[in-house]
Formats: C-alpha cells, structure tokens, sequence
C-alpha cells in the first residue's frame, strides 16, 4: 500500500509543483467562459429552464474543467514518463501493474477535482450558485473524472507522440464536450439543422444534464440517466486501461 | 546447495525476425559478481531487462532466488536493484533526494526510513552537496552514481547493472569499480554487461560471452583467456567474433 501511496503523491505532486502550467490555465479559461458568455452574453438571454443563464451553464463549465484536466494528467504523465524511460522506475518496483495504473488514473481524478472545485469557487463568487445536492454533486464529479482518466490512461499508453494525446483533445473531446450541452440544452436547440442531432446523439449531452439535474435541482431521470451513462463509459475505459496495462502495451517489449 | 541467485533456461527474445537472445541458458550463483559481455546487439541487454520483466521472453524461463520473474514478479522485484545504461532519472519536478525517497516508497519503504537511507546513499555516493539540485544540473559522473543509488536505496540481493561505466572518465571508472566491489564484499550478487573487457577481467569472478544473442563462452576470465591461448579476455572475444564470421 505504501508503494501504491507513494506513486499516488507522485502523480499529485507532480501537477501541482507546476500549477502556473497545469492548474492555472485551463481554470481561467474556464472562468474566462462564464465571464463573457455567461455574465455577459448571459445577461441578454434572461432565464433558462428557471435559472439565469449563468447559472445554467455552471454545471456543464465545471464538467468541462473536471474532463479536460483528469483525461490531459494521465495522458501527458503516462506519455512522458514512457518518453523520458522513467515508467521503468514503476515497472521494476514490486508495484503490480494495476496498483500503477490506478495511481496513474487516481492522478487523473485529483487534477479534475481540482480544477473543477476552483471552477465552482469562481463561479460561487460571481454569480451565488449554490450546489442543490452537494454530496451527490460530488460523487458524479468523481464519476466522471475516473471515465475521463481511464481515457486518459489509454492515450497515455498508445500515443507515440507528444501530439498525440493533443490530438484526442482538440479532435474528440473538445466536439464532444462543446456539442454536449456544456452551453445550451437539447430543448433550446431543437429545430436547429446539424446542431440538435450532434447534440442528441452525443452521449455527454445526458451526461451533462445529469449534472446539471443535480447541481441546479432537476428531474431525476435525467440524473440517473446521465450516471448510469457515465459509470459504463468508466467500467470500460477503467477497464481497457487496466487490460493494457497488464499485457504490457507499449511499457513492455 | 543454495538456489542459484538467477536461473536462465532457454531463454530465447525475438523482435520480428530478429533474434535479440537465442536458447540463452545460465546460472548466477548467490553472492557472484557475473559480467556478461559481448559486442552491440550481442543481447545484453534484452537479457537483463528480461530478468527484471521489462522484456517478455519469446520462450524460456528465468528464475530469480528460484521465484519466477514473470509470474512471482513483484516479489522478484523486492530482490533486484537495476541500474540502467541509461541515465534514466526522474528529474522533471523532483531534486535529487527526491528521486530516491520516492523510489524507496515505491518499494514500500515508510516515508521516515526512506529519508534516512536516501540521506545514507548521498553520503555514501558523495551527492550530498547535490541533495537539492535537479538532475539537470549534475555531471554525468554524478548522474551515474545517482542511478546506482536509486539501485540500492531498497537495499536489494542482486544487483543488476547494465554497462555502469559507460562514457565514463578514468578517475569515474576508478571510483565506481571500488564501490562495486565494496558492494561485492557486502555480499551482493552482482550482475553487470560491459564491454570494457579490462572492467570483466577485474571485477568478474565469471563472465558468460554472447554473441549473435548465444552464449559462445563461459567461466573465469583468466581461464577462458587460457584456454584459448590468449592473453586478455579481449582477444577472446575478437576470435570469438571472427570466428563466427568465417
């Protein structure tokens, strides 16, 4: 267990010894967003769904922060650790390869938090949002932070590249993300050409009104449905990480 | 008879066409200091990372204290200390003492006796002054010593060291020959690739030749010399090589 907290510290330590570089940035983008779009832009849109704009858009902001920074800490720590040689620090350990893939992910999930409380604080301080179910808030954040790091674990073992994992941000996550009702809902775009159906069949946009459902107070299907979405997405992206990781893909030769 | 420290059978590496290790068979006897030797791409080192799980054999076995290194492997891990050709160091964000309480905790070793025994090393392996300087700014001496610290800082059995003085000065080789056998004299097993072959003759009390990733030649360097009619383990080697060539 020592061994295992060891690499969690790490993998913490790591993020946060360079928070100008990791912590920072994608924090005041994100507050940059609920400024201009949400206390500004938002201030023209009055209420959606009974909230005022920037408070409507909170939630899905704060996901955004948690995705973005639990997938990118897996994915750059794993890659560079394989770039420099240093995973071979891990591999000769007397870790088991799940304790170090879980370490790895569990680095993952302390950086999305991270971000994402700072996002809430900022957001708090602005606009008053206050959090309806607080514990359960907590538990689908974390959901979605460990789908997120599995996914970053998987690209931090196939990329050959640096621009690799920058590949699957700006390529997948960021249309998945931006098209997931992180700014509107699915009813506001109904009747909207290429927009509603990208919306609708894009799994985060549920995944997103869940959190919504439970940050802001909301139908339960939508909360159930957005957890039961996200936890099969961690089951299998935990789990395809876990798989390479024990057959050694791109660690061993 | 005690276990053998390391047991090689018929360990056979192949990379697509190529064969890295061929039907590699061999026994390290407990408190041994073994070189293996060899030209470039001779084997060496897919041998050793073998040993350590970093290469998953083709087919053969490879005990360690007569556990199995694939299937045993973190117990395996606990016995073996690697210090690697290259300077890998995990030098990002951590200085040097870093390095090795971090290494000491992924051994399991408590946050306490991992200071002490990272103080230790740096005492022992004269980087002390060094203790919060980043990796970057070390010599390549220093960088040298550091990895053979982080080797030892789990205080392990055998002790596996894949060409330790490579790019080193005279006055460095010196240094870092009289702390292997100091470890030695410790009673460490001692596993080392080189192919300074003044270094093998030294050092080694065997040394197991590989060629073409077979092993062509086995025992004593002053008695492999003999045998062949030569002086120097060198010479060994090079008719070695060339008769393979012809």
């Amino acid at each position: 267990m020592m061994g295992f907290l060891t690499l969690v510290k790490r993998e913490v330590v790591r993020f946060l010894k360079d928070a100008i570089d990791t912590i920072a940035p994608p924090t005041i983008s994100v507050i940059l967003f609920l400024l201009i779009f949400g206390v500004g832009l938002g201030s023209r849109l009055g209420d959606v769904h009974g909230v005022p704009y920037v408070q409507f858009m909170t939630p899905g902001l704060i996901l955004l922060a948690i995705v973005r920074n639990a997938f990118l800490n897996p994915a750059y720590s794993l890659f560079q650790s394989r770039w420099y040689g240093n995973i071979a620090d891990f591999l000769v350990s007397p870790l088991s390869v799940e304790q170090i893939a879980l370490a790895i992910l569990l680095g993952g999930v302390a950086r999305g938090l991270v971000v994402g409380a700072l996002v809430l604080v900022a957001a708090w301080l602005l606009t008053g949002v206050a959090v309806a179910q607080p514990m359960w808030a907590l538990g689908y954040a974390l959901a979605v932070a460990v789908a997120f790091a599995g996914i970053g674990c998987i690209v931090g073992l196939w990329t050959r590249g640096w621009e690799g994992v920058g590949a699957i941000d700006t390529f997948v996550l960021d249309p998945l993300v931006m098209l997931g009702g992180v700014f509107y809902s699915l009813e506001m775009v109904r009747g909207v050409s290429l927009i509603e159906p990208l919306t609708a069949l894009n799994p985060f946009t549920y995944i997103t009104e869940g959190f919504r459902a439970v940050m802001l107070g909301g139908a339960e299907a939508h909360v159930l449905t957005g957890l039961v979405l996200t936890l099969a997405l961690g089951a299998i992206c935990v789990g395809a990480a876990l798989a390479l990781f024990r057959v050694g893909y791109h660690l061993k030769i | 008879m005690h276990t053998p420290a390391i047991s090689i059978e018929h360990l056979r590496k192949t990379y697509g066409n190529l064969v890295a290790v061929d039907d590699l068979s061999l026994e390290i006897q407990r408190g041994e200091f073994f070189g293996l030797l060899g030209p470039n791409g001779a084997g060496k080192t897919t041998t050793i990372n073998a040993i350590v799980g970093l290469v998953k054999p083709t087919r053969g076995h490879i005990l360690v204290m007569g556990l199995d290194a694939v299937r045993d492997y973190r117990r395996v891990h606990r016995l073996v200390g690697i210090a690697f050709q290259e300077l890998i160091l995990d030098g990002s964000f951590l200085n040097v003492r870093e390095i090795l309480i971090y290494q000491a905790g992924y051994f399991g070793i408590p946050p306490r006796r991992a200071r002490a025994k990272a103080d230790e090393l740096l005492e022992r392996f004269g980087l002390w002054e060094k203790r919060s300087a980043k990796v970057q700014e070390l010599s390549g001496g220093q960088k040298r010593r550091l990895v053979l610290a982080k080797a030892l800082i789990h205080d392990p059995e055998i002790l596996i060291l894949d060409e330790p003085t490579a790019g080193a000065d005279v006055e460095m080789r010196l240094q870092l020959w009289e702390m292997l056998q100091d470890l030695h004299a410790q009673g460490k097993t001692i596993l080392l690739t080189t192919h300074y072959l003044e270094e093998a003759e030294r050092l080694c009390q065997r040394v197991g030749i590989l060629h073409q990733g077979r092993l062509v030649s086995l025992g004593p360097p002053e008695q492999l010399a003999r045998e062949r009619g030569q002086a120097h383990l060198e010479d060994v080697l090079l008719e070695l090589i060339r008769s393979e060539r012809s």
